[in-house]
Parts: C-alpha cells; sequence; structure tokens
C-alpha cells in the first residue's frame, strides 16, 4: 500500500492535567490513541532519510525536571508558526526507563500539529525504543542496514538495524510496520 | 476466554490455565495486560520494590554441558577462557568488600560443571567463606549443579544438598530451569538435567528446610505455550511445597553462543513476560527484572509490570557478559535506590529471604558490614 505522508494543522490540544498523578498506563494509553489516531495504527522507519526537508527537533531532557518545566518547552514547540515535521526526545544522560516513555507520551499529547515522535535507537537501544511505541512514538530512527555486524566489542553498542529487525521491532510492539520513502509516500511492510 | 474474563480470575485470585496465559501473551494490548500484572503487584506489594547488597563468585567457567545459549562455559581446562579460582582468590573477593565497608548481606555462587573438580572444593569453598563472615548468606549451586553432583559424587540429590548446607549454604539459586519443555531442552541443553529433575531438585532443598528462587530462559526457540508450561509446572511445586521465594525471567542474550542467529527477545516481549508471570504465578511471592540482563532501563519499567525486585548491587557479574550484557557489573545501593524512586516505588533494603534491611530514612544512611545472627532455616513443607 502506498499512501502520501502528510503533518496535518490540528490545533493543539492541551495534554490532560494532573500528568506526574496520572497513572502510567493511562498516559501510554492515551498518547498510544493520539498516535493511532493520526496514523491508524501505523510505525514508520525509513531507510533514505531526505536531506533537512522534513525538520526533526531534538527534545532534550535530563532526569528532575518537573512536568511543567516539560511541558513549556513542549509548548514553545507547539506554539510555532511552522511546526516541526517530528520531534525525538533525547534523554541526557543514562536514560531512565520510565521517565523517558512518560516523555514520548507528553510529546504525542501535547505536540498534535507535529506529525511524527520519533524513538531514536542510538540514545534508547532497541528494547526501549521499541517500548516508545506504547507510549505515542511512530517512528523508529536508527540507520537501516543491509546487514548488521554482530554487536560484539566495539560494535557493542552498534544502533543499526537491518530492515528485518526494523519491521519485527515495530510489529512486536503491535502496530503495522510502514516504510517512509524518501520521496514522502509509505510503504507497509508485507506481513 | 476474553480478557474481561482472564481479569475477572485475576481479581478473584483463581489461578489462571495454560489457555489463559497463552491469551494473555496474545492479548494485542500490551498495556491492559501490564496494567492488570501492576494490579496484583500493588496487591501483594503495594509500592514497594526490593534490593539487596550481593556479590557474585563464579567460581569456574569449566563445564561439561554445551548448552546453546550459554557463552559463559568453557568445555575443557586450558581452553581460551577457561578459568578456575583457587579457593583463596575467592575468598580475596569476600575480603575486599568488607575491607571497602561494602554492608553485603549475600553471596551469589554460579558455576560450570567442572569434571575434575573434587566435592571438597565446594564445601571448603562455603565453609571458607563463612569463616570470613557468619554473617553473610550463601546463595549457591543450581539444580543443575547440585544434580552434577549428585551423579558425578554417587551420592543422593538429598545428601548433596545436605552437605552443602552443613558446609554454609543457606538458599540455592533459580538457574538452570531454561524451558522445562523436552522439545526444548533436547535442542538447546540437552547434556544436562532434565525438567523433572529439576524440579525434584528444588523439592527436595525445599522438604530439607531450604528455600530457593526459580527461573525462566525465554527468547530461544520455546513456544508461548512452552512458557506458560513451564510457569505451571513450577505454580505446581510452590503448591506442594512454598519454598521459591521469587521468579526471575531471564531473557536470552544471543552474542557469543550458538544461538547468535536468534534475534533477541525484544523490549516488548520481555514487558509482556513479566505482566504473564505475574499474572500466572499467583502463589510465587515476587518477580524479580534481574537488572544485569535485562538492562537497568528495562528493569526500571518493568517495575510496573508485574516486578518488584531489581535483584542487588552485584559484583563482577560473568555469566550474562559473555553473552553480550552491555550493563554495568555492579551498581551503587545509591543507584538502585534512585531508580527505584525515579519509578515512582518505594526501595526497601531486603535480605536473601526478604527480611527487611532497610526502608525510608535508613536506607539514606551509611551503614557498617552487618554482623548480625544467621537465621535459622524454616522448614516449609
Amino acid at each position: 500500500m502506498s499512501t502520501s505522508s502528510t503533518a496535518d494543522a490540528r490545533p493543539t490540544v492541551a495534554p490532560p492535567e494532573g500528568l506526574a498523578a496520572l497513572d502510567l498506563f493511562a498516559l501510554g494509553r492515551q498518547a498510544a490513541a493520539a498516535r493511532d489516531a493520526r496514523w491508524n495504527g501505523r510505525g514508520f522507519f525509513v531507510r533514505n532519510r531526505p536531506p533537512a526537508t522534513n525538520v526533526i527537533v531534538a527534545l532534550p531532557f535530563r532526569l528532575g525536571e518537573s512536568d511543567a518545566e516539560r511541558l513549556a518547552r513542549l509548548g514553545e514547540i507547539a506554539a510555532a508558526a511552522t511546526p516541526p515535521f517530528g520531534i525525538m526526545p533525547a534523554p541526557v544522560g543514562e536514560p531512565f526507563g520510565l521517565d523517558t516513555l512518560r516523555c514520548f507520551a507528553l510529546c504525542r499529547l501535547a505536540l498534535p500539529r507535529v506529525a511524527h515522535v520519533l524513538a531514536d535507537v542510538t540514545t534508547l537501544g532497541p528494547r526501549l525504543a521499541q517500548m516508545a511505541f506504547g507510549f505515542g512514538a511512530d517512528e523508529l530512527y536508527a540507520p537501516i542496514v543491509a546487514e548488521r555486524a554482530l554487536r560484539l566489542g566495539a560494535n557493542a553498542n552498534n544502533p543499526a538495524l537491518t530492515r528485518k529487525e526494523a519491521v519485527t521491532l515495530i510489529r512486536g510492539a503491535g502496530l503495522v510496520p510502514c516504510e517512509r520513502m524518501a520521496d514522502g509516500s509509505l510503504q507497509e511492510a508485507a506481513p | 476466554m476474553s480478557f474481561a474474563g482472564i481479569r475477572d480470575k485475576v481479581r478473584a485470585a483463581e489461578p489462571l490455565s495454560l489457555e489463559d496465559g497463552v491469551a494473555l501473551y496474545e492479548h494485542p494490548n500490551l498495556m491492559e495486560v501490564g496494567a492488570l500484572a501492576n494490579e496484583v503487584r500493588e496487591r501483594l506489594h503495594g509500592d514497594r520494590t526490593f534490593f539487596n547488597r550481593n556479590m557474585h563468585i563464579n567460581a569456574t567457567n569449566v563445564c561439561e554441558a554445551s548448552c546453546m545459549f550459554c557463552s559463559f562455559a568453557r568445555l575443557k581446562v586450558g581452553d581460551a577462557g577457561a578459568y578456575t579460582m583457587s579457593h583463596e582468590e575467592a575468598f580475596g573477593r569476600l575480603r575486599a568488600r568488607i575491607d571497602a565497608k561494602d554492608a553485603i548481606t549475600e553471596i551469589h555462587i554460579v558455576n560450570g560443571l567442572h569434571p575434575g573438580l573434587p566435592f571438597d572444593y565446594y564445601t571448603d569453598l562455603l565453609a571458607g567463606l563463612k569463616r570470613i563472615e557468619p554473617s553473610i548468606h550463601l546463595k549457591a549451586f543450581t539444580a543443575v549443579e547440585i544434580f552434577y553432583y549428585a551423579r558425578k559424587f554417587e551420592m543422593s540429590v538429598g545428601d548433596v544438598i545436605a552437605k552443602l548446607h552443613a558446609a554454609g549454604l543457606d538458599s540455592m539459586p533459580g538457574g538452570g530451569a531454561e524451558i522445562f519443555a523436552p522439545r526444548v531442552r533436547k535442542k538447546i541443553c540437552d547434556d544436562k538435567c532434565t525438567g523433572d529433575e529439576w524440579l525434584d531438585v528444588h523439592r527436595t532443598a525445599h522438604r530439607m528446610g531450604l528455600r530457593s528462587n526459580c527461573t525462566m530462559l525465554y527468547g530461544t526457540i520455546e513456544t508461548v505455550e512452552e512458557r506458560v508450561d513451564h510457569m505451571l509446572r513450577l505454580r505446581a511445586l510452590q503448591d506442594e511445597t512454598g519454598g521459591f521465594q521469587t521468579f526471575i525471567p531471564l531473557a536470552f542474550h544471543p552474542d557469543n553462543n550458538a544461538l547468535m542467529k536468534l534475534p533477541a527477545p525484544t523490549g516488548t516481549e520481555d514487558l509482556r513476560t513479566y505482566a504473564v508471570a505475574r499474572l500466572m504465578l499467583h502463589n510465587i511471592p515476587h518477580i524479580k527484572a534481574y537488572w544485569i540482563m535485562l538492562g537497568v532501563k528495562t528493569a526500571q519499567t518493568a517495575l510496573w509490570f508485574g516486578a518488584d525486585d531489581l535483584d542487588g548491587t552485584v559484583q563482577e557479574e560473568r555469566i550474562y557478559h559473555m553473552a553480550g550484557a552491555e550493563t554495568p557489573q555492579v551498581m551503587s545501593p545509591a543507584e538502585i535506590i534512585r531508580i527505584i524512586r525515579n519509578a515512582g516505588r518505594t526501595p526497601v533494603e531486603r535480605d536473601t529471604l526478604y527480611n527487611v534491611v532497610a526502608e525510608g530514612a535508613a536506607l539514606a544512611s551509611d551503614k557498617p558490614f552487618r554482623r548480625d545472627v544467621r537465621r535459622s532455616l524454616e522448614v516449609v513443607s
């Protein structure tokens, strides 16, 4: 299946209040539902990323910020005249699992005009990157290679994925894997 | 059965069936399964999340067995990377921790099946460690090792456990269970004890008053049905003896072993396995997210998917690191406490038998090395 990829211009919707007290699962469900409403249950990967045509903004965050501070930063991005095409939460230092997943959910809920929330395999590792799909992420950000060397020795943290690995991770997260092509079209991976 | 039906059974504290477990593995919404597992976790333990201060000693990696998933073992003395610690070397590691004022309460000892070591090597190892620190809890030797010693030294399993206990053994770790299904064992670990034999060693230990843990290796070639069957067999033994303290799902690591072409389990598979385990094993008190194997990030997340324990500070873990684990080999208590608190949980320092060592304000203080009296063992069946 091939369809067009467009970032729509939905009105900004305030994320739910009292995020800190919100049940983790409820937060994840809300963010995943927002993602699915936009992308119809699809999760993306990109082999040939077009240079600089679609702006992806990294969102550095570190442990200890309050939800209010994060939401304020997200509010600035949300209010931009031209919102970025994608946002990529980027934990500073060693990422903690739950803090990172909550940040993904906040991004998806607070930035309805941003088309994609990307999970960076380099920063998060493949396990946490996949978990982020349960919290609103919709795209795996990793070098997609024809053949990956074993993760041994100096290569232990190699973030590269084969196309099959990317498809497996996305499908394992319960989404339909879909390749975003250089021309912006979308190509669902065969089961 | 529908998910709603399973949820009703869980809330009524009814044991789940094989079909229920498979349905939980296949349920499309991981969050729903996780939330249900979290209900059970919080019903049992609230926000409390346990850890201990421990160290690992893997005294030898020479091992007659050639399990396909193992990266730790070396078949023969003299093979590249093969090692066997002298007693003094092992004792030196404990002395170093004591000298560093490290308040460890447990030593976890797991070894290869070394064909050339006498039985005295193991009893002297335990006795020597106890001489250095009588209060230390020795959690040592998997059921696979115990069974091997029984065969090799022509003793009953009960005699092996009794001699090790007399030398200082306090409880047993849960390793070596892998997957009980004969189909899987035949393919990945054909030359060590069967699932029934593994269970029988633990049954014997429980009847002698020892507590133990139990594990499941997932992510090799087993089916979802075989995972659930494994859990049910553990649950049945727990109904019989009550001797298991914690269940530890162990994710397969593919690097450096004969199964390196298999993909590693993914993050969502990890979380689902923890959640299903919490729901299936209603009679095993604790589910442990072993951070060494799972990675800190996934282990922390698992604290909301059924797990209530992060294991310990560890030190110099070798088995999973030789299989490609990228985690550090030690975490300080302060780091573990921070990880637990960041997850919105309440850290509780425990000993091996889940007695509370410290919680609340007491966790923040530096404590001297514990020299309390060794607990007497309780007969559990």
